[in-house]
């Protein structure tokens, strides 16, 4: 024993050497840079939509620093991020909150991808002050449990899709309508399901399939079944960039017939592209979309956000990187408007936010979320084998007229 | 237990002193201690069952999770309305006073040990008679199950999660909720460990270890398998529950499948552990996990996106080279140091026998 007690001794002391070495803190604002953190999803489930996230981070940052960067007490910083990646875990992004904050001495956050781990990271940041400007943590949860930290620049999760009902019973004559829905079972998604619920009451309408989906969302067969034999008015399905990706797979492949079909996160799965006219006239809910008319100095409009976001990235911006920019926008007006470092003044600043940005206009509310901002939906048409994302509500920037019922499938070519 | 030598004196005196500074020492680093206490305790709780036993199981994590249900459903449950704070979406916010918060997660702590243990026994009597891969099949489908069930129960939150009672507001001190997950952490580690050690000395450790040598020549020789089996799982599942009850208090946010039955990662992880540090004996777990901690909060980040590659890649290496774990290979090196006597006669005189 005494051997191995030896052995263990000198491990345990090697260890404690390392730590001591390793206990080097970095500044809030080092120089001239002021440091954000973020754990971000680079790899598991939401590894598509965490780099949408950071990818809207990384094209703000290089932007604001471009163009001169952060003017605090007259003099200009530039801001730099550190990323963990958090494994679409929330027990692992809590773990990096408090690492970002402890070890790197982070003092200002910027929000990870998804609801759920959002929720895991604000009871960390607001253990510890640190105000979190998040762009990617919609669930109403989020903003009713007082976090005082907790900035939100997009409309919560509730309100995805209720606008479509409303729409699919406005095309009814004003009558209820039969809803056939699947969420996955997530924050996010069961959240929009709430809406719904909520929508479904105040219309008079009647849920006549209520499914739960797995997190790792790759079949939907039995729900398309079950709407396949009772023939739904709407179809609601709400999973992530793979939820969208497999209703639209199956849906096609078991020829599934329904007059509307409203979904969440078509853009994120590049669905026009990816599955081209099989996706056409599928309903999705947006936080944003690139021909609104709205304004900054430092993207222009959205439009001329969407080309450079083309160019730097080689793909068609997500309303998930659009909303993380627009994060990073927010954070550099509260700086400026706070004139300081401290973290207190920099939340109160926060508060005051009213600001207009390429995604929206910004202003937030008693909890924490965006109430400035509404949602839109866009419906997928196409040209030929050119498929694209177009608005058809809210009215004031619909740009097409939304197509109503869904043709068969016999009668699609 | 009875004559501790003075050399192990030194040592456990040592790491408890060493483990009583930590905090202190490394502030920064509180909550990754508390993780490596709780990855020490699930893996040699886990040893326990699949290195003692014989029974490979991956069905620990569904004590963990549990537990981890139970403590804040009943931290929560004693002075509020469960539904309620667990309705997603709801609009009234409750609080916890100080004394509320410590009696809720005392209590709560209480029911996870127990009933994780319970429910080991009962499903422990139904499926203990299946061996070998069948087991670990088995439970396999055991964590994954309780998963998606807790997913669809509406009191705990369902898909939405439950988020534990955020530490009393009226506490200050930033790293006051810090110090006090990694103390009840650390309290947990000392527990088990002091109850492994104990088995470790006792018969009941002589009836597993001939369970997993030969199950059949041990109920043969009268020993009623069936029951220390039993009795075997349920010590496992009872720090296994504490475990998850800590963690979830730490965690702040319960997810169904990504952090209470989290198989893929803790569930794989307590067997990394073990068997990296070598199944089937006292210290093997401890060094495993700390190890396999320390690997995975030094390197984790240095590799970004490739890091399960990493992992996967380490436990090819662990199980090519050290099917016996860091303390297998080296009692086969070094067997003297263990306490081995090889009689070098004895040696030879078989080899020329070959």
């Amino acid at each position: 024993m005494n051997k191995i007690a030896k052995l263990f001794v000198t491990f345990i002391s090697a260890i404690t050497l390392a730590l001591v070495s390793f206990t080097s803190s970095f500044a809030k604002v080092e120089g001239e840079y002021i440091v954000l953190g973020s754990a971000i999803s680079l790899t598991g489930k939401y590894s598509s939509n965490g780099v949408h996230t950071q990818n809207g981070y990384n094209m703000a940052v290089d932007r604001i620093n471009k163009m001169g960067g952060v003017e605090v007490q007259g003099k200009k910083y530039k801001f730099e991020i550190i990323y963990y990646d958090d494994e679409s875990n929330p027990k692992r992004a809590a773990q990096l909150a408090e690492r970002l904050i402890k070890q790197d001495g982070v003092h200002y956050m910027l929000g990870p991808y998804s609801s759920g781990l959002t929720k895991a990271i604000a009871p960390v940041t607001e253990k510890y002050k640190i105000p979190m400007v998040e762009a990617n943590g919609a669930s109403r949860s989020l903003f009713t449990k007082g976090y005082k930290y907790l900035f939100a620049v997009l409309s919560p999760a509730n309100q995805y899709l209720e606008v479509a009902i409303d729409l699919a019973v406005e095309k009814n004559g004003g009558k209820g309508v039969k809803i056939a829905q699947a969420f996955e079972q997530d924050a996010f998604s069961q959240d929009v399901r709430l809406g719904i619920l909520d929508a479904a009451k105040r219309t008079g309408s009647e849920i006549i399939i209520d499914d739960k989906l797995p997190k790792e969302l790759n079949d939907m067969a039995a729900t398309l079944a079950k709407v396949k034999a009772v023939k739904p008015d709407v179809l609601v399905v709400s999973g992530h960039t793979k939820g969208a990706l497999t209703a639209i797979r199956q849906i096609s492949e078991m020829k599934v017939d329904v007059p509307m079909l409203a979904m969440t996160h078509c853009d994120a799965a590049k669905l026009s592209k990816q599955h081209g006219k099989k996706s056409e006239f599928a309903l999705c809910a947006s936080q944003w979309h690139k021909n609104l008319s709205y304004k900054d100095k430092f993207f222009g409009s959205g439009k001329k956000y969407a080309k450079d976001f083309q160019k730097e990235f080689g793909y068609d911006p997500p309303y998930q990187s659009a909303e993380s920019s627009a994060a990073l926008l927010v954070f550099k007006d509260a700086f400026e408007r706070a004139n300081s470092f401290d973290r207190d003044a920099v939340r109160d600043a926060l508060v005051d936010t009213e600001m207009q940005t390429f995604y929206g206009n910004i202003k937030f509310g008693p909890g924490g979320q965006n109430v400035a901002k509404p949602m839109i939906l866009f419906q997928v048409r196409c040209k030929g084998d050119d498929c694209e994302n177009r608005v058809v509500a809210p009215t004031k920037w619909a740009s097409d007229k939304f197509y109503h019922p869904i043709p068969k499938w016999s009668e699609r070519s | 237990m009875e004559k501790v030598k003075q050399k192990d004196l030194i040592l456990y005196s040592g790491l408890i002193i060493l483990g009583l500074a930590a905090p202190y020492l490394f502030s920064a680093f509180k909550v990754q201690l508390t993780y490596l206490c709780v990855l020490i305790v699930l893996a040699m709780t886990w040893n326990l069952q699949g290195g003692e036993m014989g029974y490979n199981t991956f069905g620990n994590i569904l004590f963990y999770g549990l537990g981890m249900y139970l403590t804040a459903s009943v931290q929560v449950g004693m002075f509020f309305p469960l539904a309620e704070w667990t309705e997603s979406g709801g609009e009234k916010t409750f609080v916890h006073t100080t004394a509320q918060y410590f009696q809720g997660i005392g209590v709560g702590l209480l029911v996870s040990a127990i009933v994780p243990a319970v429910i080991a026994g009962a499903i422990g009597y139904a499926i203990l008679g299946l061996r070998g891969h069948y087991f670990a099949i088995c439970t396999l489908g055991l964590g994954i199950a309780a998963g998606e069930i807790a997913g669809g129960i509406e009191i705990i939150g369902a898909g939405q999660g439950f988020t534990t009672p955020p530490f009393p507001a009226e506490i200050v001190d930033t790293e006051a909720r810090g110090k006090f997950f990694y103390f009840l952490s650390f309290a947990l580690l000392i527990g088990t460990f002091v109850f492994v050690k104990y088995i470790y000395g006792s018969r009941f450790r002589l009836i597993l270890n001939a369970i997993r040598d030969n199950e059949d020549k041990a109920e043969a020789m009268g020993i009623q398998t069936m029951k220390y089996k039993i009795v075997g799982w349920m010590c496992s599942a009872f720090f296994c529950g504490l475990a998850g009850g800590i963690m979830g208090g730490l965690i702040g946010y319960i997810d169904s499948t990504d952090v209470a039955f989290d198989g893929r990662e803790m569930g794989v992880f307590m067997v990394l552990m073990a068997i990296l540090g070598g199944k089937g004996t006292l210290w093997g777990p401890v060094i495993g996990a700390t190890l396999f901690h320390f690997f995975k909060e030094g390197l984790w980040t240095l590799i970004l996106g490739w890091q399960y590659v990493a992992l996967g890649v380490l436990i090819v290496v662990i199980v090519v080279y050290f099917p016996e774990g860091l303390m297998g290979w080296l009692r086969e090196k070094y067997p003297e140091r263990f306490g081995e006597v090889i009689d070098d006669k004895d040696r030879k005189a078989q080899v020329e026998l070959k």
